[in-house]
């Protein structure tokens, strides 16, 4: 497959004529791009690696010192980094949950024939396109026990939403899948609408009922795509910080990175907190593998 | 033991009528094919009695029973479409076994019917695989599988071959015709190849615009079509319709045909024929498939001079264009019968193979001499 990616210049092109090559057009739009790459993420991702085996704290002006292992150790034998795993576990397991059944569900009811489809789907997806911290300052304003509007249009009196420790976690969850439902739905809509409508045809010949074409037919053809959904939501939803940051200050929501952003720049504990962010993106990989390598299975069929 | 009827059926597609009162009875184990140009309403037809596609008007029965407003899973008919519409993520054998498992039947009772059915279609060998590694014509095997698998009461087929290259289409034909013998189950064909229609059916019901345009046996189709419609749309090359003037000359009839000088003698009773049916000088057209156009190289008692035109050399035979008057009559001879293009030979019509229509209403005046 690799082979003929290069096609031969054409001899009348400008570019011939300007005595471009087809390699020095490919280097010309390629070298920025690592240039930025490697000064901008393979740098940092390289140097903090380093940091994460010493002592090194940003705030004060000691050398750092090597410290082999330690950090991972300390790290991996604290409970309550632990706990900051679960409490970010659960969130991803609920949001993510809550968007592909939300997402699905609406493209489900628009993948038909209704009128004003187009403007119903543009603002189905606006929550997706707001800043996520005005995000978080409404849906505090939302959820407010004495004049947020959720309690009063759903009756909960002075129900606490976000100051309540049990609560809060799934609060967050809550507005993340307000906001990100519509791009699992977009997906969903594009998958959706590739399955063949002689499919579905074929399915009702063969008397196939409602249940048994949506398993059977439409949940495995939409699968791929809705597997490329799952993974985006899950690695952001992993790496969640500013919605609940921004809405609560519960330890029942401290997610991982809420966690690491406190070690790293309020407690100024930067070799630790390097050390954190490898075993969090470690983790993130080893999920998003596990992710690809069901959605090549998916793919296979 | 399944037989089908359409009374009065009436489709629109918004304002274009589809199908025009369409009446058809089908009876158990037949096997008709509706045959015609695309856009007449033949698919449409299929759809209707699967349920596909509702009707405005009218009723379908199956087996005597009304099932216009049925859903086409409560109908219990097959269909095998023209794309196969094979299911891509699953395998031969999950692709058979899928109206079996929609309607819950047991896992044992699944697998015997499959592997039996495969062996029938001579697909055992290819139950494992995906549909996008099959062949065209295995997948059409497959899809015809996936139909016959439950026994329904009917099969329809849209255009089944129609997407296979010639070769193969050939083959498939073959082998629904042999199925067919051996299942035989009640089956719609729909196809726009009147070859396949004349090999495989036992009645054609040819359709256009809508409008049934005649319901019969392949060889009643062929040699006795309803109207000018029919007449071109059947048979290979196209029947030979030229305008023509009938006249009495001496004791035979004379059909003179449109520019041409002389007549071709026909027996004199056509002319009794002729008004007894009707026809009106005129309006009259003479239609003759190329083997009812007897070509000579010596000249001879009621042959006219007619100059070769165009050969065309099919192998088994020649098609052989011949100027007469203004108009060409193409004719079948023998191959190398008529040596190059330009050459001077002898024709006559057969009158046994002649046919006449009124050219206004497009009637065939069903005349047989």
């Amino acid at each position: 497959m690799a082979t003929a990616v290069m096609t031969t210049l054409d001899p009348r092109s400008r570019a011939a004529a300007r005595g471009m090559s087809d390699i020095s057009i490919r280097n010309l739009f390629i070298i920025p791009t690592i240039l930025f790459l490697i000064v901008f993420n393979i740098f940092p991702l390289l140097y903090s690696l380093g940091y994460s085996f010493t002592d090194f704290r940003a705030s004060g002006n000691a050398a750092a010192n090597f410290v082999g292992l330690q950090n991972y150790r300390t790290l991996l034998n604290d409970p309550f980094i632990w706990n900051n795993f679960v409490i970010t576990a659960k969130y991803v397991v609920v949001s993510v949950i809550g968007q592909v059944v939300v997402g699905f569900g609406t493209a489900m009811l628009l993948n038909r024939d209704i009128p004003l489809k187009g403007l119903i789907t543009t603002l189905l997806l606006l929550p997706m396109m707001l800043s996520m911290a005005v995000v978080g300052l409404f849906w505090k304003l939302l959820y407010d026990p004495s004049f947020g509007i959720i309690n009063y249009a759903l009756g909960l009196g002075k129900f606490e939403w976000l100051s309540n420790p049990d609560m809060a976690l799934y609060a967050v969850a809550l507005t993340d899948i307000w906001m990100w439902s519509p791009f699992v739905m977009l997906l969903s809509l594009a998958g959706l609408s590739a399955v063949p409508k002689h499919l579905y045809e074929a399915a009702a010949i063969d008397r196939a009922g409602p249940l048994y074409t949506f398993f059977r037919i439409t949940l495995p053809l939409v699968a791929p795509i809705l597997m490329i959904a799952v993974i985006f939501r899950t690695m952001e939803a992993f790496k969640t910080f500013d919605l609940a940051y921004i809405l609560t200050s519960q330890p029942t929501t401290e997610v991982i990175s809420i966690r690491l952003y406190k070690m790293a720049f309020q407690e100024w504990q930067t070799g630790l907190s390097c050390a954190l962010a490898y075993i969090v993106l470690i983790m993130v990989l080893a999920i998003t593998n596990i992710y690809v390598k069901y959605l090549n299975k998916v793919k296979e069929r | 033991m399944t037989q089908i009827e359409l009374r009065n059926i009436q489709k629109f597609f918004g304002p274009n009528q589809v199908m025009k009162d369409v009446n058809l009875k089908i009876t158990d184990n037949e096997f008709i094919v509706l045959l015609g140009p695309s856009g007449c309403g033949k698919t449409t037809t299929l759809r209707a009695i699967a349920g596909l596609e509702t009707i405005d008007e009218g009723d379908i029965l199956i087996d005597g029973k009304a099932v216009q407003h049925l859903k086409c899973s409560d109908r219990d008919i097959a269909m095998v479409f023209q794309s196969f519409s094979l299911y891509p993520h699953m395998n031969v054998f999950e692709n058979i076994a899928f109206p079996l498992r929609a309607t819950r039947m047991s896992k044992g009772d699944v697998d015997r019917s499959v592997r039996e059915i495969a062996q029938v279609l001579r697909i055992t060998d290819l139950l494992d695989r995906k549909p996008s590694a099959l062949s065209g014509g295995d997948m059409q095997r497959v899809a015809i599988g996936r139909a016959l698998v439950r026994q329904p009461k009917a099969m329809l087929m849209d255009e089944p071959i129609g997407a296979l290259d010639a070769k193969l289409r050939e083959d498939m034909r073959a082998e629904i015709k042999r199925l067919h013998l051996k299942q035989g189950s009640t089956t719609i064909y729909v196809t726009h190849d009147q070859i396949e229609a004349m090999s495989l059916a036992d009645r054609i019901v040819i359709m256009n615009d809508g409008l049934i345009q005649q319901d019969d046996t392949p060889a009643e189709v062929y040699a006795h079509p309803a109207n000018l419609f029919v007449a071109r749309f059947v048979g290979s090359p196209v029947m030979n319709i030229i305008d023509a003037g009938v006249a009495m000359n001496g004791t035979g009839a004379k059909v003179t045909l449109k520019g041409a000088d002389e007549g071709f003698s026909f027996p004199a009773e056509l002319v009794g024929k002729l008004d007894a049916a009707k026809g009106k000088a005129g309006q009259l057209a003479l239609g003759v498939r190329s083997e009812g156009v007897i070509v000579s190289r010596e000249k001879q008692d009621g042959y006219l001079p007619v100059e070769a035109h165009i050969i065309e050399p099919l192998g088994a035979y020649d098609i052989v264009d011949l100027k007469i008057g203004d108009e060409m009559l193409r004719a079948r001879t023998r191959t190398g019968f008529v040596p190059a293009p330009g050459e001077r030979v002898y024709a006559r019509i057969d009158p046994s193979q002649a046919h006449f229509f009124d050219t206004a209403s497009g009637n065939s005046l069903g005349i047989r001499l």
